[in-house]
């Protein structure tokens, strides 16, 4: 990258160019090599994989052939679960979604700042905390609420989130808050002149919703709900905490299962991982086709402020149905399991006996736990700044030098997006047992698998900061006669700083929530925390497990909280620097 | 749709707050039907905001908004009928073309919302689009187009459906400088030719002087000045409007003499020059300050002595700015600039004779 500068900087040295031209093929093509090893050796292993029809349990395959694949129709059920709950899951957090948005961006809904940023609260809260709550809430029996509801003379149980419907629900209620940030984007980037300018020529206020507002959002939310349900279909922890246990499988546990069963139906699990990759595919594919093709809206990706809609004393009751999701979503999860984790038994109406601290206790005082969360925080720290400096990078190549090959690379680093974690997670152990680096089951994997999926995740987020940041500084200082180095360390690092500190946290928090890559990956000696939570959670007390929740949400909170303090200073600082 | 014997648009002590910062303190003003009333000032002024309130875009705080003989908001009556029932049209800054649409169905808007259709409909969209010299782009799609190209469909969309008032807000301020000066005069014509009412919102001086008939020069919520853009030209109220207007040299002094019934005013400057001019109806207080345009100094090599309003100067420089030359000099002290056609009388450090007529220095009220 030095070399970029270095091409400018010595026009008069032909010799010197050529030479530096040369360095910068070279090193593109290792980087590009490398993201293209890190990215496509997995799921070469997984189609490899899908296609053996040979003998079991020798590799390299004796035999290819689509006997796998055919063997898919043996099981419709699997995949009439995985569309009913990823259809029903769509729908509804498109629903959470839309209204959170129409309610965020168009209303004058009270304390709009203080509800736009709890409707991220969700995203921090996780789905598999999520599943645990809803668990200790809705199970048919147990389950807090239908415990009430049988208190009050109801007979079956009211609510049962062993079901599809149960599932996608609790997936809906996370996934929610995605779909609240991207449809709120939509509607935030639409000129209020538009609607205007149709309302000053005498159309109703229908007309206006009809014929302006919702065929300028619409390409956009269809875009989120492609995205959504490519999400929801790759979604692993909530079928697995509420499905396995009642026998209910969708293709992500129906894979987990294969894996993990004795003995392993590797194979099969593959083509399936194959066919959930390709589906998913397709769908980011066309999402990507249709926010390119037909986004008038956010075509100058400039963000309007727009026309709120005076609702009168509906206002509060708007306020309540948003404060209410956050409720659902958020508050609700943590204190069900605070409530069933301070419990002996956890029950809806306990005894004053049954109260006890005894689960944090035994949650701190196991040495697995203690010695998985260690490792989840060092393996967060270390993956997070790797992938901040290799994404950064990678973002840096794709969006501001003009050296051939970039458009490959963006490619190939978002590639990862399109595969769902426990999918690549499976080529990766498929892939790294016949590896001759012998790193199976070490951290090495694990750091390996993070730093590949959360490339995507690392590569937009910087991407964002740098496209904010107006090519004319740097050139500015390259004008002044900076090279590249002492621009990039006086000029871009500095603007870019509040950018990647929040990449960073956002990798780090990525990372020791992570379930699907890990519980495959994960060795003996190399236990991580959110697989070690879903152990508890099959084999131990579900107040144990609820114990172990807290404690490891609480940790990331408390990093989050330290990490804000310690950066405020610095990201007021680049701020000022702007 | 209204009577042309009341003025078409009359304001009337309307503020606009938006809690505690205000917009608009009060304002008050009526644009006769076929005219067009510019609102003029810097951003943040309030320009927009009335504009606005009045397409019914923004609620006022108190005030009263007539259109023709219909009142459309009434502060103390808690009246403010929707824009949709204003019966306006309204061309925007960012010209708010529909970009899902053809120019086509942009431009139909106003007439299908009013339930034209067929031939009729065609015709008039058709009329809208060649006025604004672009129709052979009507199946063209809105996203396609250039700025200058959504412009004149803006235009066209607001003036297809005959509204008899047209609200602008600065609608050419996104244009580049050799269009917006073309546009001016285009959009000017059509106004004439069309005799609707419009209000028209810029910062530009030169638009509001080349397209207006009367000009209200707003500062920060009140208005400074209203008048024909050759009253707000030549008889700037305050120093501000003098100032904003631009090109105005502005001479301070104590009041030697006043007449107010022939309206004449003399003041002695700092320096010691002694100045003629004229009050334009203005108190006179013990000091005074006149306004004199750049142009209106004239720069002599000789002088007639003892004449009114002729004083030495020595000339610090001369700028050539290709139709003008502009002369800056040291007068008593103070530093005057003349623009003036040709070569300047004489070299820089010489001494030359400025005069300016009395009637071309005019009496500045107290700015607040």
């Amino acid at each position: 990258m030095a070399a970029v500068g270095g091409v400018e900087s010595q026009p008069a040295l032909p010799d010197f160019r050529a030479r530096v031209r040369l360095m910068e093929m070279v090193a593109m093509a290792t980087i590009v090599a490398t993201v293209a090893f890190l990215t496509l050796y997995p799921i070469y292993y997984l189609l490899q994989a899908s296609f053996d029809v040979g003998l079991p349990d020798t590799r390299p395959p004796t035999a290819y052939g689509i006997a796998n694949y055919a063997k898919l129709l043996d099981y419709p059920a699997i995949i009439w679960n995985t569309l009913l709950v990823t259809f029903a899951a769509t729908a509804m957090a498109l629903v959470f979604g839309f209204m959170a948005a129409w309610i965020l961006t168009r209303t004058n809904v009270p304390f709009r700042r203080a509800l736009d940023q709890l409707m991220t609260v969700p995203y921090y809260v996780t789905p598999l905390l999520g599943a645990l709550a809803w668990s200790f809430l809705g199970a048919p029996e147990s389950g807090f609420v239908n415990q009430v509801w049988r208190k009050l003379g109801g007979t079956e149980a009211l609510i049962d989130m062993t079901s599809p419907f149960g599932i996608a629900w609790v997936m809906a209620l996370f996934e929610g808050s995605v779909a609240y940030v991207m449809i709120s984007a939509v509607m935030q980037s639409m000129d209020p002149a538009l609607e205007e300018a149709s309302q000053v020529m005498g159309a109703s206020r229908r007309r206006t919703m009809w014929r302006i507002t919702l065929p300028l959002v619409m390409p956009g939310v269809l875009g989120a709900a492609i995205f959504v349900f490519a999400e929801m279909l790759g979604s692993f922890a909530v079928p697995l905490v509420l499905g396995t246990p009642a026998r209910f499988y969708v293709i992500t546990t129906a894979i987990y299962h294969f894996i993990s069963q004795y003995p392993p139906r590797i194979p099969l699990a593959a083509a399936m991982g194959v066919s959930l990759f390709a589906v998913m595919f397709a769908m980011l594919w066309l999402y990507r086709w249709l926010t390119s093709r037909t986004s008038y809206v956010t075509v100058t990706g400039k963000a309007f402020r727009p026309r709120l809609m005076d609702m009168g004393g509906l206002r509060w009751w708007l306020f309540g149905i948003v404060a209410f999701y956050v409720f659902l979503s958020a508050v609700l999860p943590v204190a069900t399991l605070a409530y069933a984790a301070s419990q002996k038994i956890a029950v809806a109406f306990p005894a004053a006996a049954n109260f006890t601290l005894e689960h944090f206790r035994q949650a701190l005082s196991i040495n697995a736990v203690r010695v998985a969360m260690w490792n989840s925080l060092i393996l967060g720290a270390v993956t997070a700044t790797l992938g901040v400096a290799i994404t950064g990078m990678l973002a840096w190549i794709i969006l501001r030098s003009k050296i051939p090959g970039r458009g490959a690379l963006e490619y190939l680093a978002m590639f990862p997006q399109a595969v769902p974690r426990l999918v690549f997670a499976f080529g990766m152990m498929w892939a790294w047992l016949v590896f001759p680096l012998p790193i199976y089951g070490t951290f090495w994997v694990l750091l390996i698998a993070y730093l590949t999926v959360f490339m995507p995740l690392g590569v937009r987020a910087i991407s964002g900061v740098i496209l904010q940041l107006d090519k004319s500084l740097d050139e500015c200082g390259q004008v002044c006669g900076a090279s590249f180095l002492y621009r990039l360390r006086t000029i871009t690092a500095p603007l870019l700083r509040p950018g990647l500190l929040a990449a960073w946290l956002l990798i780090f928090v990525a990372s020791v929530r992570e379930l699907g890559a890990s519980i495959l990956l994960m060795g003996p000696d190399s236990k991580v925390m959110t697989p070690a939570i879903v152990e508890a959670w099959f084999s131990t007390s579900s107040e144990l497990t609820a114990a172990m929740a807290l404690i490891q949400t609480l940790v990331i909170a408390l990093v989050i909280l330290a990490f804000g303090l310690l950066t405020r200073r610095v990201a007021h600082h680049g701020a000022g620097a702007q | 749709m209204t009577s042309t014997s009341a003025p078409a648009i009359a304001v009337e002590n309307l503020s606009i707050r938006y809690g505690t910062v205000t917009a608009v303190e009060t304002i008050s003003f009526t644009v006769d039907a076929g005219q067009q009333l510019t609102l003029l000032g810097p951003s943040g002024c309030g320009k927009t905001s009335t504009l606005r309130a009045v397409a019914g875009l923004e609620k006022p705080t108190a005030g009263t908004i007539r259109i023709g003989r219909r009142t459309v908001f009434d502060g103390s009556k808690g009246l403010n009928i929707p824009a949709e029932q204003r019966g306006m049209s309204m061309v925007f800054q960012s010209y708010a073309i529909w970009p899902h649409m053809t120019v086509f169905d942009n431009v139909a808007y106003g007439l299908r919302v009013r339930n034209e259709s067929g031939a009729a409909l065609k015709e008039k969209v058709h009329y809208a689009l060649e006025l604004v010299k672009m129709g052979p782009y009507a199946e063209r799609n809105a996203s396609a187009l250039s700025g200058g190209q959504q412009q004149r469909v803006a235009l066209a969309r607001a003036i297809a459906f005959s509204p008899s008032v047209i609200l602008f807000d600065e609608p050419l301020s996104n244009l580049d400088a050799k269009l917006r000066s073309e546009m001016r005069i285009e959009l000017r014509e059509l106004q004439r030719r069309l005799g609707v009412t419009s209000l028209y919102v810029t910062h530009d001086l030169e638009e509001a002087l080349a397209m207006s008939d009367r000009i209200v020069v707003m500062r920060t919520g009140l208005a400074e000045q209203s008048g024909t853009p050759a009253e707000i030209y030549d008889y700037p109220r305050t120093e501000f409007v003098a100032d904003f207007i631009g090109s105005a040299n502005l001479v301070s002094g104590e009041v030697v003499e006043s007449d107010a019934r022939a309206g004449t005013v003399v003041i002695r400057t700092a320096g010691g020059n002694v100045v003629h001019g004229v009050t334009h109806g203005r108190p006179v207080g013990p000091r005074g300050t006149l306004s004199i345009r750049t142009v209106h100094f004239t720069l002599a090599a000789k002088s007639e002595a003892g004449a009114t309003n002729v004083w030495p100067a020595r000339i610090i420089r001369s700028v050539f700015l290709g139709d003008l030359t502009q002369v800056h000099l040291d007068w008593g002290g103070q530093e005057i600039v003349v623009r003036q056609i040709g070569p300047p009388v004489a070299a820089a450090g010489e001494v030359a004779w400025l005069n300016a007529a009395p009637s071309q220095c005019a009496l500045l009220e107290a700015g607040r």
